[in-house]
């Protein structure tokens, strides 16, 4: 929702009635109360791009909706746990939350296995979960169910937009390095898919240990292949990603001619690495602070309330809870296949998801992305200044057709 | 004799109320653990022989029960029991190997044989799910009713687990339990009086892991979801530490050792961060001051009441350091 | 043929690690018959140690060779001292599991202070780069790390085998008694061979950092390949030790190349052959 349009709304409706709305007031609660889980990593490799403040993001966003549109008739709870990337204590967790805690609904959820195995749980207990923070598609293919919604991006999305642009510009034979699990599987046949697409080959694609210290195996394979390879794409994420950058570069592979591209890359791995290490490079994603005046308007309260810039999954996660709360206003209940109904098929355009629809047939959230490119270190104007939008992929090419899709509900 | 009896009737009726005292699913923990460490007291306690890698048997059975019940549509508890029999299977060839050494080699052996099946569970990903697991696997018991409600299937699964630590109990409690005692005490001199230790320490093994696989088999129905977490090494060093806390050589030990293990993660993960520290700093504690565990002590406090008579710790002079204090 | 010989190079540094680690082990077992699992955890430290001595002190690569294990090793002998000697006297799977518990101790301590996913560490300048011969590259800090972990393996040997201290040692562990009866303070030898066998998995720490991520757990899967491979090459053995590990190395990285999936399972593999034909190690003797 643009920031002005909810203004003027705000402005009327203070006008028009005395009391904050009462149409927020007249919203009927199961429990009495609403309570909003957040289940992510706390401690380990994600806890930058998500973890706990994420969960502030989360607070932010029923701060600022029940400050827009008044009260709630009872309270509403965020709580939160850690999962420690682990599928058996998410799906601990996730029953624990639905169960012994009452939640309406789980946010978040990174890494693959357990964003599957909290989905199991939404299923099976017939509550809500949107997944904002992992990439697996199969939570919108087989794995997908009337309570599961996925928000901000799948492995299709990053495909579509990297390997498409790559092959096209800069090489069309590939070897793939992918880590040997659910998520860097998935990473790997959405890019050989988009690759083929665009007319690019997959010469070699070899699945690495996770996680994994030690990539000089395949960096060793990466030189002896050229020169018919002309990129070198690398699925690995958070701290493997960060060690392979980083041998990458010990074994001098760029100025060998080696091109990198990356399948999922976030803010917080480049601040960590820093930014000259990934230089040019080429990558896809939903959204970033610097994209236009409205994210950044909204980075900056983030930055104040949080002391650091948002990743992707912060913004999502505020957004998200912005979009439940409001599908329960629609709805004027928390009962859950109520709130599914008020979601589906819903339009909407915030700071964060740009000419977005909640897709009803496999709950896809689907918006606008962006192809973007790390600045080089003299470029770089500001702290967590590091990248550079190149175009947008609109919402309608983004995402994985409809007519592909394997969900079943 | 009576104030025993009160005892046994307490702890039943502990066990049958624990559901209302604290959530299902911890209850659920406590059951399926307990059994998972009595089994491995059989093989540490009784037979003398630390196996670091009962975690593979355990997810073993885990595994092997939820595929069945997942694709092959098998009830509960059939597939529990299924369940051990494949980690039982799979106990032999591996520990075959493993008891041709002793002591500490065996300990390290049966750490490396486990993470080789935590590896080859990692990689068989059309049968095991690999990183994802095996989830909704469902929970219907034999004759099809639902067991859905956490509630009820913890009241079936009470029976199922009394039955396997009454089954531990009788293995240790027998003329073949006397053997590994004595295997335990002085292994030389039990071979010189022509018993043929291997195949003890072997069937003992085998058996401590087809009981690990049962439990392994209750929890993944109770959970209807597992994963490598299971099969990894730091379960294995859990369930050693339960018992080494609770109590080795006594037949409830292994299961107050789970309860309070898990009582406290249960507690301790809402406040702090820092379970591994606390879990490591307990288990330091317990090897140091307090290696007879908490019923080990109460019994021995009891037994020191009736025959005064000093008890030195453990020795293996077999197996003598070279250096003393 | 190229592709093989780097590859073959990559394995003898892996197993230039193995070696290191599988060395201290077999010190503190032959000395103490202790099995430390808390070797993988001072490997971590080590590299921790240089990590911190560099951003904290200014401490350069060179110095941290020298002073990480010193300090990893003097916290190892105050932990002999307060935890690892009270056990002794009883069955040694004890110290095992004291050493396991105290593992948990030290990751969690780490990943709480450092996170999960850890801290970068660079090559020392003079050490980046490569060595190009003809169609092969050879990165000079490898070359480096192969080096002198070589030469660290040749230099306890000789200790051990070639001099008086070293004669002492080999004496205490194996007749402790007798030795005592000559006159010879067994004791006191105690904690500084702990130490030294501390600092061997230290100082692989500090090789690995600039290496690999100095993460908490950078130990924890490695102790246990490390445990397979002293059950290959026999305990007790220092040869024996430093050769399986290095053998160990190779195979592991040529079976990553030729087929992945089983690279993880191959050491365990030959562990299970080698107590199939010949329970008692490639060079022990079984006790």
């Amino acid at each position: 929702m643009k920031r002005w349009g909810v203004l003027v709304g705000a402005a009327v409706l203070t006008i028009a009635f005395v009391a904050p709305a009462p149409s927020q007031g007249q919203v009927r609660l199961t429990s009495g109360k609403i309570v909003i889980a957040v289940l992510n990593d706390q401690s380990g490799v994600y806890k930058d791009l998500s973890g706990p403040t994420s969960v502030e993001a989360v607070r932010m966003a029923v701060a600022d909706f029940e400050q827009q549109f008044g009260k709630f008739p009872g309270p509403v709870e965020i709580i939160s746990a850690d999962h420690q990337n682990k599928p058996d204590l998410a799906n601990v967790k996730a029953r624990e939350f639905y169960e012994r805690y009452g939640a309406n609904i789980i946010l978040d959820v990174p890494t693959s296995s357990a964003a599957l195995a909290v989905a199991e749980a939404a299923k099976e207990l017939k509550r809500l979960y949107i997944n904002i923070t992992a990439a697996t598609t199969q939570l919108t293919n087989d794995n997908c169910n009337k309570y599961t919604f996925h928000y901000a991006y799948d492995t299709y999305m990053l495909a579509n937009g990297t390997a498409t642009e790559v092959t096209k510009k800069i090489g069309k034979n590939w070897y793939i390095v992918y880590p040997n699990y659910a998520f860097g599987q998935d990473m790997e046949r959405s890019f050989r898919a988009a690759i083929e697409r665009s007319g690019g080959k997959v010469l070699l694609s070899d699945g690495t240990p996770f996680p994994n210290d030690d990539f000089s195996t395949y960096l060793i394979k990466a030189r002896t292949l050229r020169p018919t390879m002309h990129v070198l794409g690398v699925m690995q994420a958070g701290g493997d990603l960060v060690n392979f950058v980083k041998q990458y570069n010990e074994f001098g592979l760029r100025s060998k001619g080696v091109n990198l591209a990356i399948g999922l890359l976030f803010l917080s791995d480049v601040h960590a690495l820093g930014v000259q290490a990934f230089e040019g490079t080429l990558y896809t994603t939903p959204w970033e602070w610097v994209l236009d005046k409205q994210s950044r308007e909204w980075a900056d309260r983030f930055l104040a309330r949080t002391k650091v810039r948002p990743t992707f999954a912060h913004a999502g996660n505020y957004s998200a809870t912005w979009q439940y709360l409001s599908a329960v206003r629609r709805a004027g209940t928390d009962q859950p296949d109520a709130v599914v109904a008020a979601l589906e098929g819903f339009r909407f355009s915030d700071f964060f998801a740009r000419n977005a629809e909640i897709r009803r047939q496999d709950h896809r959230v689907i918006h606008d992305a962006y192809l973007a490119r790390v600045k080089a270190a003299g470029e770089v104007k500001e702290p967590w200044d590091y990248v550079e939008i190149l175009s947008t992929i609109p919402a309608g090419e983004a995402f994985q057709p409809l007519s592909a899709s394997k969900c079943k509900m | 004799m009576t104030v025993r009896r009160i005892g046994w009737v307490a702890l039943g009726g502990l066990v049958l109320l624990l559901p209302r005292l604290v959530y299902e699913g911890l209850a659920l923990d406590i059951l399926t653990w307990a059994l998972f460490a009595t089994s491995v007291d059989i093989l540490l306690g009784h037979t003398g022989l630390l196996s670091f890698g009962h975690a593979a048997f355990f997810g073993a059975g885990a595994y092997a029960s939820g595929l069945l019940a997942l694709r092959g549509g098998v009830p509960y508890p059939v597939n529990a029991v299924a369940g051990a029999l494949v980690a039982g299977a799979l106990s032999v060839p591996l520990l075959y190997l493993a008891v041709r050494r002793r002591g500490i080699y065996f300990a390290m052996i049966t750490l490396a044989f486990a993470q080789m099946i935590y590896y080859i569970i990692n990689e068989w990903r059309s049968l095991t799910g690999g990183e994802n697991g095996v989830q909704g696997v469902p929970r219907v018991l034999v004759g099809g009713l639902d067991l859905s409600n956490l509630t009820l299937f913890y009241y079936v699964t009470v029976p199922l687990v009394v039955l396997g630590i009454w089954m531990c109990w009788r293995i240790v409690h027998s003329p073949f339990g006397r053997v590994l005692m004595a295997i335990r005490e002085n292994e030389v001199r039990a071979r010189s009086l022509g018993y043929p230790v291997d195949r003890y320490k072997l069937l003992s093994a085998v058996l401590s892991c087809t009981l690990s696989g049962f439990a392994g088999g209750m929890y993944v129905i109770a959970h209807r979801f597992v994963a490598l977490e299971t099969v990894h090494w730091i379960t294995s060093g859990t369930v050693v530490m339960m018992v080494l806390l609770g109590g080795m050589e006594t037949t409830l030990g292994p299961a107050v050792g789970a309860a309070l293990v898990l009582f406290l993660r249960d507690i301790l993960s809402t406040w702090t961060d820092a379970w591994g520290v606390a879990t490591g700093a307990i288990f330091v504690a317990v090897i140091l001051v307090f290696r007879q565990g908490i019923v080990g002590t109460l019994q021995r406090l009891i037994q020191s009441r009736l025959h005064p008579a000093p008890q030195s710790a453990p020795r293996r002079p077999d197996e003598a350091t070279p250096v003393s204090r | 043929m190229e592709s093989l010989l780097l590859q073959v190079f990559n394995g003898l540094i892996n197993g230039a690690f193995f070696a290191l680690l599988s060395l201290g082990l077999a010190v503190i077992f032959g000395m103490l018959r202790v099995v430390n699992f808390m070797h993988g955890a001072l490997y971590m430290l080590g590299a921790f140690a240089t990590y911190l001595l560099g951003t904290s002190a200014g401490v350069s690569f060179w110095w941290a060779l020298l002073l990480a294990p010193l300090a990893v090793a003097a916290l190892g002998i105050v932990l002999e001292r307060l935890f690892l000697r009270r056990l002794y006297d009883v069955d040694p799977l004890y110290n095992l599991l004291l050493t396991f518990g105290l593992t948990l101790v030290l990751q969690d301590t780490m990943r709480l202070r450092f996170g999960i996913q850890g801290v970068p560490y660079g090559a020392p300048p003079l050490l980046k780069g490569a060595v190009v011969w003809g169609n092969l590259l050879f990165p000079t800090y490898r070359l480096f790390v192969l080096g002198f972990s070589v030469m660290i393996c040749l230099l306890t040997w000789w200790v051990i085998e070639r001099t008086r201290v070293g004669m002492i040692i080999r004496a205490a562990t194996e007749n402790p008694g007798l030795t005592r009866a000559l006159g010879i303070d067994v004791d006191r030898w105690v904690p500084p061979v702990f130490g030294f066998g501390v600092a061997l998995a230290a100082l692989a720490g500090v090789l690995a950092a600039p290496m690999r991520n100095v993460s908490p757990l950078m130990g924890a899967d490695l102790i246990v390949t490390t445990f397979a491979i002293v059950v290959i090459g026999g305990l007790g053995s220092i040869l024996g030790s430093v050769i399986t590990g290095f053998l160990v190395g190779v195979i592991v990285a040529l079976g990553a190349v030729y087929y992945p999936p089983v690279s993880n399972t191959l050491v365990f593999v030959l562990m299970a052959i080698i107590l199939l034909l010949r329970p008692a190690g490639l060079f022990g003797s079984l006790e």
